[in-house]
């Protein structure tokens, strides 16, 4: 997976609600349709990073099973951040587009 | 930081491993969970999800990392906001209180100043190490006499020092005054004949040009000098053709072949030139006439120890072939930094010491000041903790108000330091090696915040703890009533007792150098410094090769003094009385054995007709030395007081031969010389110094290699009918003509060469005095403050005693004995101090002892009187308050 892209999905999923590491995992193989494949490995260490980074930040609630899990939530910065993100993809596919499809003349 | 997250960091108690493994756990359950609910069963099911995972070691221990991370910034995040609330909070309490920040910020700038300004001194002059490489390997090399110290022969420095094997290199060095540049515009500087080792044993090399070779320093060699770099801006405008230009020097030709880098200026002399040593033949061959300085470097791997030892061998084996010329021959070594530093490692030492007392005084009086405020601020500190402020978190809060006021303190003291350091400087007494040097560079700047934190600590801890322990309820219970609190404060007394003990200490060292003072200034001199006026003049080897003129110059010279308008009497020497160095020889009498072990150890004075008068020196027997004494005529020498008491005892010098300094018409038998006077003792290193024997012989009779000794230079010394310094113009105008392109220098009278010789003395005895009388004035105000805060507290008290009809008198008592035990507890303390520390000053002290009686009872009993009378004053206002007004106060 390229670079920086899981981060973007991570904020882009919890733009619509708070959501546990799980939910998210689950919500990003139904949006991808699985075709983006997501090490749920390399998800948590990327929570956590983004965390740190102040772009998410984390508290505890009651999971569907009524236990204990811990919930993400976007900060504004976050936001920031993935509007910035995002710009940057489409930036970034466009130009890869450009010169893997041949230009229909 | 957002609220959540700071809120967690307060709620959360877990621990971040457990975080991880519950969020992953967790994870690993739903997705079991949901693979379940697709038919499989719960066993494959919780395999399947831990497959699909991937390594969950490696991502909890990532997790943990990134997370423990998070914590740490978190942290230190949520310490940098509250130390800023602290701050703006301290800032704020501190200018709300204006007359207390500001007497606490002077008093602490002042110490905090002061104690810059002198360790920027201890760093310049003792700390900072020398701009050579290896400073600690440089060893200062000197002849081992029973007496001390002293300067290397030629034959023993080439015998003796170059071959030792521990060392890289060695050089031999003869400080002495050039007149450089032609006759209109000469001028005198200090410059250094040396080996060619010389810049191997420094290690420097020229900044411009180049330095000599050993086969440049050799009888006969090129005339070549080395000019430091002072020499080199100051009179040559820092001009670069300088290099490889003539210049004349000392009547001669000398070709500039290398500028020194400029921080190559710190040896005691501070010499501005270099020259080679050219050592002949003869000159090595000579063991007796010590006069170099001897620097050597020690070789790789090599230690002090094994250098020490090949010297005691070498110096044995020089005894064994030179009996007589070398017979007690030995060497010793010091480090070249202590041979600089010397005696002022200590004197510096002890003035920071002095200075850092000053400091904890004001410590001690800012601390009282802020017990007496946090009795004030008990009411805002009780509501602060009822709100839950922890006691940790009102110490820190209080510690930072005791930083930011140390803080500025700081800033301010070094604007002080800096000029206290200017003002150090410019009235320090000359010779202090490298004190011009001192800045305030960043060592300085590191030891004052050090010296502010601790300070704040010192002043803050106490208070804060107390105003932590505070009970909540009660100071809240007595409803805003301006603090409780004991009547008899332990605390506040403890400090009161403390800095009269350290003021007591500071006043002990400062009345011992005071009295020594008194001391040295009622020692006689042995000679009569008022109205003697005394310049040197050295005669170019180049132009007087022959001693007949040299004697025939100096003669003309003394006849031409003496005829001055004004001038009493005028004649010349070779050491006046109160200058270092000059000559000694060893004497031996007749009817004693002809022996190296039965010499006495003199100060030679070569003097012309007269000298005794124009000195002031008295002859206590005989007659001095006359015109009469010239060559061809009896042999004679006047020899001092003690001298003659080392030679003859009891018994009659007059007439009595001695044997010194050449040997006799044969070559070998004693030269024996008559003795014609007795002088009286004169100090000849300063009032300090015990007198050392002397011996006068006539100029006309000496030996002509006795002007080599002496370099070809006299004193002029003439005695005048009223200011000395009138005739230095004269003087000068009428030796031009005699000694053309021959500059006098070193012009100044006797009694400015006794001061000289006392600076160094009066300076620290000034320093220390200042300090003390510091310390005193802090104390004093300190006991002040304290009584007059117990005053007021006890207004009420007092105010129903006097209705209850004790009288003034009584109130006043009662006051004053209250201030009686903290000053009879802290004057003992401080004189049980002052034992031991005094001691550290007795190098400095001169005719009292460490333990003076005299200067303790009279420094405790000003400091008793001046403590009880600052108790007396809030007493009296105590007393004379209406009974009435006290009683409704509060």
């Amino acid at each position: 997976m390229l670079h920086g892209t899981l981060d973007a999905l991570i904020l882009k999923t919890l733009t619509w609600g708070v959501r546990h590491g799980y939910g998210i995992a689950r919500w990003l193989e139904e949006a991808t349709e699985e075709a983006v494949p997501i090490e749920e490995g390399s998800l948590y260490p990327a929570l956590y990073r983004l965390e740190r980074r102040g772009l998410i930040e984390a508290e505890w609630g009651l999971s569907e099973l009524g236990r204990k899990a811990k919930f993400y939530r976007i900060t504004p910065k976050g936001r920031r951040q993935l509007a910035a993100d995002t710009q940057e993809w489409v930036r970034f596919s466009a130009a890869v587009s450009r010169v893997l499809t041949p230009a229909t003349l | 930081m957002t609220f959540g997250r700071r809120l967690r960091s307060r709620f959360w108690r877990g621990s971040v491993q457990d975080e991880v493994d519950d969020e992953l756990a967790f994870h690993v359950e739903m997705r079991t969970r949901e693979l379940e609910g697709r038919g499989l069963s719960r066993a494959n099911a919780r395999e399947a999800a831990i497959r699909r995972f991937g390594d969950i070691e490696r991502v909890n221990a990532t997790c943990r990392s990134i997370g423990q991370r998070r914590d740490r910034d978190m942290r230190r995040t949520e310490y940098l906001t509250e130390l800023t609330q602290d701050l703006t909070f301290a800032a704020r309490q501190l200018l709300h209180a204006p007359g207390f920040t500001i007497v606490a910020l002077v008093t602490l700038a002042l110490g905090i100043g002061a104690t810059a300004a002198i360790f920027s001194a201890v760093q310049a002059v003792v700390l900072r190490p020398l701009p050579v490489p290896e400073p600690s390997r440089i060893l200062a090399v000197y002849t081992a006499w029973p007496q001390g110290p002293g300067s290397v022969s030629a034959g023993n420095f080439v015998d003796g020092i170059e071959p030792v094997s521990s060392f890289s290199a060695t050089t031999a060095i003869r400080y002495s005054s050039f007149n450089i540049g032609d006759a209109a515009e000469a001028e005198r500087v200090i410059g250094a004949r040396v080996t060619a080792g010389f810049f191997d044993v420094f290690g420097v090399a020229a900044a411009r040009g180049r330095v000599f070779t050993a086969q440049e320093d050799r009888p006969g060699g090129p005339t070549v000098v080395v000019l430091s770099h002072r020499l080199w801006t100051r009179r040559f405008g820092g001009n670069p053709a300088t290099v490889g230009s003539q210049v004349r020097l000392g009547g001669q030709l000398h070709e500039v072949i290398g500028v020194m880098p400029p921080d190559f200026d710190f040896t005691a002399q501070t010499e501005e030139l270099w020259v080679p040593m050219a050592f002949t033949a003869e000159r090595k061959a000579m063991h007796d006439e010590h006069q170099f300085q001897i620097y050597a470097r020690l070789a790789p791997g090599a230690t002090r120890a094994q250098a020490t030892a090949e010297m005691h061998r070498n110096a044995e084996s020089i005894r064994t072939r030179f009996p007589r010329d070398a017979a007690q021959l030995d060497f010793a070594a010091a480090t070249v930094m202590d041979e600089l530093v010397g005696d002022y490692r200590r004197r510096l030492f002890t003035l920071l010491g002095a200075v850092g007392l000053v400091l904890l005084i004001a410590c001690g009086n800012i601390a009282n000041l802020l017990l007496a405020r946090a009795a004030a601020r008990s009411g805002e500190l009780a509501i602060r903790a009822a709100l839950g402020a922890g006691r940790g978190r009102i110490i820190r809060q209080l510690l930072t108000e005791s930083l930011l006021l140390a803080g500025l303190a700081a800033v301010a003291g070094l604007a002080l330091a800096a000029w206290g350091l200017s003002a150090l400087t410019a009235a320090a007494p000359p010779g202090v090696p490298r004190l011009e040097q001192a800045a305030i560079d960043p060592a300085v700047l590191a030891f004052t915040a050090f010296v502010a934190v601790i300070s704040a600590v010192v002043f803050g801890l106490a208070p804060a703890l107390r105003a932590a322990r505070t009970d909540v309820q009660s100071v809240l219970k007595e409803g805003g009533r301006s603090g409780g609190g004991a009547v008899r404060d332990r605390l506040r007394t403890a400090v009161i007792v403390g800095e009269l003990a350290l003021a007591l200490v500071l006043l002990v060292g400062a009345g011992l150098l005071i009295r020594s003072g008194m001391a040295l200034e009622k020692v006689s001199p042995g000679f009569d410094p008022s109205h003697v006026l005394a310049a040197r003049l050295s005669l170019p080897a180049a132009d007087y090769k022959d001693p007949e003129r040299v004697l025939q110059t100096f003669e003309q010279v003394a006849a031409a003094a003496a005829a001055l308008p004004g001038v009493r009497a005028a004649a010349l020497t070779s050491q006046v009385p109160m200058g270092a160095g000059g000559n000694g020889n060893g004497l031996i009498p007749e009817g004693v054995a002809y022996e190296p072990q039965n010499s006495i150890q003199s100060r030679l004075r070569i003097v012309t007709p007269g000298y005794f008068d124009t000195m002031g020196i008295a002859i206590v027997r005989g007659r001095p030395v006359t015109a009469q004494d010239r060559r061809g005529a009896l042999k004679v020498m006047v020899i001092s007081q003690s001298l003659a008491q080392a030679l003859f005892a009891a018994s009659d010098p007059i007439g009595r031969r001695v044997a010194c300094c050449e040997p006799g018409p044969d070559g070998k038998a004693p030269d024996y010389k008559t003795v014609v006077g007795v002088a009286a003792d004169t100090r000849w290193r300063g009032p300090a110094e015990p007198p050392s024997p002397e011996f006068y012989l006539p100029a006309a009779q000496i030996p002509s290699v006795a002007w080599d000794w002496i370099q070809r230079t006299l004193y002029v010394t003439v005695r005048t009918n009223g200011d000395p310094s009138t005739v230095i113009a004269p003087l000068r105008t009428t030796m031009a003509p005699i000694v053309p392109g021959v500059p006098l220098f070193d012009i100044r009278t006797m009694e400015q060469r006794i001061g000289a010789s006392l600076q160094t003395a009066r300076f620290n005895t000034l320093l220390l005095t200042i300090l003390g009388g510091l310390g005193v004035v802090l104390a004093v105000v300190g006991i002040y403050g304290v009584i007059a805060y117990f005053v007021t507290r006890r207004t009420r008290e007092l105010g129903v005693r006097m209705a209850l009809g004790a009288s003034r008198h009584d109130v006043v008592a009662l006051i004053v004995r209250q201030a009686l035990w903290p000053v009879g507890l802290g004057i003992g303390a401080g004189l049980l101090a002052s034992l031991g520390t005094a001691r550290l000053l007795s190098n400095q002290l001169f005719g009292v002892t460490p333990a003076d009686p005299i200067t303790f009872s009279v420094v405790a009993g000003t400091l008793a009187c001046v403590a009880l009378l600052a108790s007396l004053v809030p007493a009296l206002r105590a007393a004379a308050a209406d009974p009435t007004s006290a009683l409704r106060s509060q």
